[in-house]
């Protein structure tokens, strides 16, 4: 099968911290494949080589067997980007930003217009096309450069954290989005975030990076099977009486139980199986269900059981002594 | 082509402020009116004290020579004053720029040819006013002793006549090069290179460089907006200045097409060297301090406001690779004299290699990464 992109052994050095270390990945021609991790993982950095605007220090990556080092300006071609901040062109409408954006590919002009009207109306803003982008919410601007990053038909479409700060109905419209085109385009996403519910909806596979390295790759089905963890059953019990407690610790299926206040919590491999079982049980003790909640495991318990709980000190960035924030900083990656 | 989509969004965003444009036309042409009427020529109004304390006929004769110079000319606003010491205390609290004092003996020493001496005390701190005060005072004590005019001149003495080869050009007139030249100045230095910066600034370079825009295709596309944008701000500041000063365009059509080709190269001159300076630069503060350094020492250097020629030597050997020097010499030969090709052949040709060099620096030392 062929691969989208493939990345062999990137480091990337900057002078005090190693913001890649020695990453190897592949991506899958057609799916979606997420990069995880806390803030300063090492994940723009990445997603900045693979789109040729930093050079790695060593390692390989190429974009659909094109080297993103040797050959910049093929890549350039073949990807899309949606980078972090927000880029559009404040000053420009919609329409022009994409038209402009259009040229900078050299898309013809009428394969331009088409796409243009196609886009806007993909991403809900065909009304308001011809309005400043400045008059614009975030969501609203967010969902215009993906239209924008798609203006000449990309192999592969770079997302780097695309719903940071939106609202969550923004954040929900930008999943729709992203999964209409892929299902529609058959279109290669790559896409980084910190938040685990969006790389559980959109991601076929995922990349739990930290402190510049990959700790684990799996679909998200595989990631929580895969840290071995329980599902838990948190139920309150009538008629419970202290006996209760250590017949519940005889049923084989359950693997570990606590309790507080006449709450219990049950640990079981399967929450959804074990239910019926344990109903038959219940009734058995003569115990009557008060309250009963099940916690699945999620993304969150699998990736802070890979990244631990401390919070991530980034590299300090250097400020002028002389002109503060107004000297060209030295920037991860080298002057801006 | 690629470089032209950059030089339309450039367009679009300045026709979306045209604050700034309008604010840049107006600079200029305020330049102009203030400055040309702050120095004009020769001073006027000094207020001088003159002390008699001889009160002879020679005496009375000098003081008719200082009414003369404050009813004709009206250099000097003359105040009589009785006691000397009180005289030079008004000089040292600057309510005067002079003291005229002649002394009790003055036309004893007249008669009798003794060096009569009329004293000039000055408060030199303002020497522009002390060097005029003392130059008119002794050019018009060299009158004393002729009371006629002799009927029959004396014609073995050389006389100067100055003959002016141009029409009698103003002081504000004569600004008007300077002021062309700071309107492209002014223009270069919103537009350009400052686009870029501006971008960084607001992170919005970024989705520019993934795309396949070359390093030349940024660098021509913005200048090639500038250039657009300082050449039509030029022209307008140009008809305003000829408008505020009432002189009339020398020459025809083709001091118009002359004119055209020294404000484009002149603009894309300083556009490429002032992208040289701040293509890396990412925050405006920056672009604020280097352009108002830039300004200082391009402008004045320039024979914009002084004559060149009368520089120290060291500023006048900058002068020789200063863009705008050249460009105030083209736009004065043009403007002022309506001068032909021949005389701006050389000013044109060092713009055209200047932004040669200036383009190549720029391309070298932008960085297309992050």
């Amino acid at each position: 099968m062929a691969y989208a992109a493939e990345v062999k052994n990137i480091v990337k050095q900057f002078p005090s911290v190693r913001a890649v270390d020695d990453v190897s990945f592949s991506v899958n021609e057609g799916e979606i494949f997420g990069f995880l991790g806390p803030n300063g993982a090492g994940k723009t950095t990445l997603i900045r080589i693979l789109t040729c605007l930093m050079k790695p220090t060593s390692g390989h990556a190429n974009i659909r067997g094109t080297d993103v080092v040797k050959h910049p300006s093929l890549v350039r071609r073949e990807i899309g980007v949606v980078s972090q901040a927000l880029t559009s062109d404040l000053d420009l409408t919609a329409y022009e930003n994409l038209n402009i954006y259009g040229k900078y590919f050299d898309v013809p002009k009428s394969v331009r217009k088409k796409s243009i009207d196609y886009l806007l109306d993909k991403v809900d803003l065909k009304d308001r096309a011809n309005d400043l982008v400045a008059t614009y919410s975030g969501g609203m601007r967010r969902r215009l450069e993906i239209a924008r990053g798609l203006i000449h038909k990309p192999y592969i479409l770079f997302l780097d954290e695309p719903t940071i700060g939106l609202d969550p109905q923004s954040r929900r419209v930008i999943w729709d989005l992203l999964q209409k085109i892929r299902e529609e385009t058959k279109l290669t996403i790559f896409i980084t975030t910190h938040y685990m519910d969006e790389a559980d909806v959109l991601c076929d596979r995922i990349g739990i990076v930290d402190y510049g390295k990959i700790v684990a790759l799996d679909s998200p089905a595989n990631l929580k099977r895969n840290i071995g963890g329980f599902d838990i059953i948190e139920v309150t019990l009538g008629n419970a009486g202290p006996e209760v407690m250590e017949k519940l610790k005889s049923i084989s299926f359950i693997k570990n139980i606590t309790e507080k206040d006449e709450s219990f919590r049950i640990y079981v491999e399967d929450a959804a199986r074990s239910m019926p079982a344990l109903f038959e049980e219940f009734k058995k003790m003569g115990v009557t269900t008060q309250y009963l909640a099940i916690h699945e495991q999620t993304l969150e318990d699998v990736f802070i059981h890979y990244t631990g709980k401390t919070i991530r000190e980034t590299e300090a960035q250097k400020v002028s002594f002389l002109i503060g924030a107004g000297a060209p900083r030295q920037m991860p990656g080298g002057r801006l | 082509m690629r470089a032209l989509a950059v030089t339309e969004r450039d367009l679009k965003r300045f026709i979306r402020n045209p604050f700034v444009i309008i604010a840049s036309i107006f600079m200029p042409l305020m330049y102009l009116i203030i400055m040309g009427n702050s120095f004009q020529g020769e001073l006027k109004h000094l207020p001088v004290l003159l002390v008699d304390q001889d009160k002879g006929p020679y005496a009375r004769r000098i003081v008719e020579l200082m009414q003369a110079l404050e009813d004709g000319p009206r250099t000097l606003e003359i105040t009589r004053e009785n006691d000397q010491k009180k005289a030079v205390d008004m000089v040292r609290d600057g309510f005067y720029k002079a003291v005229i004092i002649i002394p009790p003996d003055f036309s004893r020493d007249v008669v009798k040819n003794v060096e009569p001496q009329v004293g000039l005390l000055l408060d030199n701190t303002d020497s522009i006013s002390a060097n005029s005060i003392s130059g008119v005072v002794s050019r018009a004590t060299a009158y004393l002793k002729t009371e006629y005019t002799p009927v029959r001149p004396d014609r073995s003495r050389p006389q100067l006549r100055s003959i002016e080869l141009y029409k009698k050009i103003d002081y504000d007139a004569s600004l008007v090069p300077g002021i062309i030249v700071m309107a492209i100045f002014m223009g270069t230095t919103f537009t350009g290179a400052f686009s870029l910066v501006m971008d960084k600034f607001l992170g919005i370079h970024e989705s520019y460089l993934s795309t396949p825009l070359t390093r030349f295709d940024l660098v021509a596309g913005t200048i090639m907006s500038g250039v657009l944008i300082t050449t039509i701000m030029s022209i307008i500041v140009m008809v305003g200045g000829l408008m505020i000063t009432g002189i009339k365009l020398a020459g025809g059509a083709n001091t118009f097409i002359l004119l055209l080709a020294t404000m484009v190269l002149t603009a894309l001159g300083l556009l490429s060297m002032i992208f040289t300076v701040l293509g890396r630069a990412d925050h405006p503060r920056i672009v604020g301090v280097l352009v108002g350094f830039l300004n200082v020492i391009f402008y004045f250097p320039s024979g914009a406001v002084y004559p060149i020629e009368s520089l120290p030597g060291w500023l006048r050997a900058f002068a020789t690779v200063n863009p705008e020097a050249y460009a105030v010499h083209a736009f004065k030969e043009l403007i002022l004299k309506g001068s032909g090709f021949v005389a701006v052949r050389g000013d044109l040709m060092f713009l055209a290699c200047f932004t040669v060099f200036m383009l190549f620096l720029a391309t070298l030392t932008f960085k297309r990464t992050m």
